[in-house]
């Protein structure tokens, strides 16, 4: 879920993905395709859908009229059935095209602005009644990734006939498409990392970036974003930060990406807040001694929280780029600690 | 972006008690501190937010509660949470 272009972003999803090593554990990345893709289905496209159905920018009429022009995707290239690892990689892969379709589908023109609070309602954050339901995703790995796949196709068909209206009735230009897309790009994890790593060599840098959050990031010309205020929380030798948004995933997205999959799981939220130590102990295999206090951000809105790790030993005369390497999204949110040089050393060797 | 911190009603160091009814308004406060009570370690004023929501919400803090006060047991974690300031409450010492 990292990669989003650029050769800095694709150094570091090699050295997280080296770090996690070889696909495991089949059920687990099951597990976060189905709750990813639900995820964006129900609180990010149909909500849209759904909004500018009901203000008549696009309705459901308009939906059918493009749908009349859409094809559906084609089924992805030969996979042998028995190969599973090569089709929940290939899951991931279209997933990771899915969300990002859904930001470009998620365009804010002047006259018809998209602000995120216009849909909670629509998408039940307060009211149940307006939730939308969820299909049960049980069953045999097997049927899991077959039904994975064909709710993939379902999904990508419905966004690329929401693009499709969205152009015909003029409401975006392509242009504004291809500029959205530039800029969705131009951000995600890899940023976070940079902004790490300045901030272990640079001491004015980190107090500024501690007092002033997203202003103080233009200095790496990483642009700041304005999805309210940055909060960053610094683990020391007797305090260990992590993250959560329990109302629902706040997390300073226009500045660092994606958060890690599991962010957005409900049985994470419910188990960081009861037992922070326990949760990172064992879902994450991070135990921390006693003389280390765990302290659990849980965010609004209005401040988005990362977390600035410790800077590992024995990286004394590191460059900014080969510091900024250690920096894993899960240690953006706290759930890990930055890489020790050890282990890249393993990972390239 | 931010309003003078002087609009705040609390301080750092306060104690502060987190309503238990929805004040008018903003619904967004996790219920698992309501009616509990905690010290107010940051001020951060009144966030113009405007992608995420429409108007001013009031002056927001990040309120430290001990998990041990919230879910019980013995840990000596912390729950460090952001609550506007129409959710909370002086409390007592």
């Amino acid at each position: 879920m990292l990669g989003t272009g650029g050769a800095s972003t694709d150094t570091m999803a090699h050295s997280t993905q080296a770090a996690h090593g070889h696909m495991q554990d089949h059920e687990g990345h099951v597990l976060a395709v189905e709750a990813d893709l639900e995820y964006w289905r129900t609180k990010r496209l149909e909500p849209r859908v759904l909004q500018l159905h009901r203000r008549g920018v696009v309705t459901l009429y308009d939906l059918l009229r493009a749908a009349a022009h859409i094809s559906a995707p084609p089924i992805a290239a030969s996979i042998a059935e028995h190969d599973i690892e090569g089709r929940i990689r290939a899951l991931e892969d279209r997933l990771d095209d899915y969300i990002r379709g859904i930001g470009l589908a998620s365009i804010d023109p002047p006259e018809h602005p998209s602000v995120i609070e216009d849909t909670r309602k629509e998408r039940g954050d307060y009211d149940d009644f307006f939730r939308i339901a969820k299909p049960h995703h049980d069953g045999t790995l097997d049927e899991r990734i077959a039904r994975l796949e064909h709710e993939l196709r379902e999904y990508q068909r419905l966004l690329q006939v929401l693009m499709h209206a969205l152009l015909e009735k003029g409401v975006v230009t392509a242009e504004q498409i291809e500029r959205q897309r530039a800029f969705l790009a131009g951000r995600g994890a890899w940023n976070g990392a940079l902004i790490v790593a300045r901030a272990w060599v640079d001491p004015a840098f980190k107090q500024a970036l501690l007092t002033r959050g997203r202003d103080a990031v233009r200095e790496l010309n990483i642009p700041p974003g304005r999805l309210g205020k940055l909060g960053v929380a610094e683990n020391t030798a007797t305090l260990h930060n992590v993250v959560v948004c329990t109302l629902c995933s706040c997390y300073p997205h226009d500045l660092l990406g994606d958060p890690p999959w599991w962010y957005r799981d409900d049985s994470f939220k419910e188990s960081v807040v009861r037992d922070p130590r326990g949760t990172l102990a064992h879902r994450f295999d991070l135990p921390l001694p006693e003389s280390v206090e765990v302290r659990v951000h849980d965010s609004t809105s209005d401040v988005r929280w990362m977390v600035l790790p410790r800077r590992p030993a024995g990286t004394e005369g590191w460059s900014e780029e080969e510091l900024a390497r250690l920096v894993t999204i899960d240690a953006l949110v706290g759930a890990a600690e930055a890489l020790s040089p050890a282990s890249i050393a393993r990972t390239e060797r | 972006m931010t309003a003078p911190v002087a609009t705040h009603r609390f301080q750092v160091g306060d104690r502060v008690q987190v309503k238990r009814a929805n004040p008018a308004g903003n619904p967004r406060t996790p219920a698992y501190v309501r009616g509990k009570s905690g010290i107010v370690t940051v001020l951060h004023g009144s966030i113009d937010n405007p992608l995420d929501h429409r108007g001013i919400y009031p002056p927001l803090c990040s309120v430290l509660f001990p998990v041990r006060d919230v879910f019980g047991g013995a840990s000596r974690d912390t729950l460090s949470v952001d609550v506007h300031e129409d959710w909370l409450a002086p409390a007592g010492a």
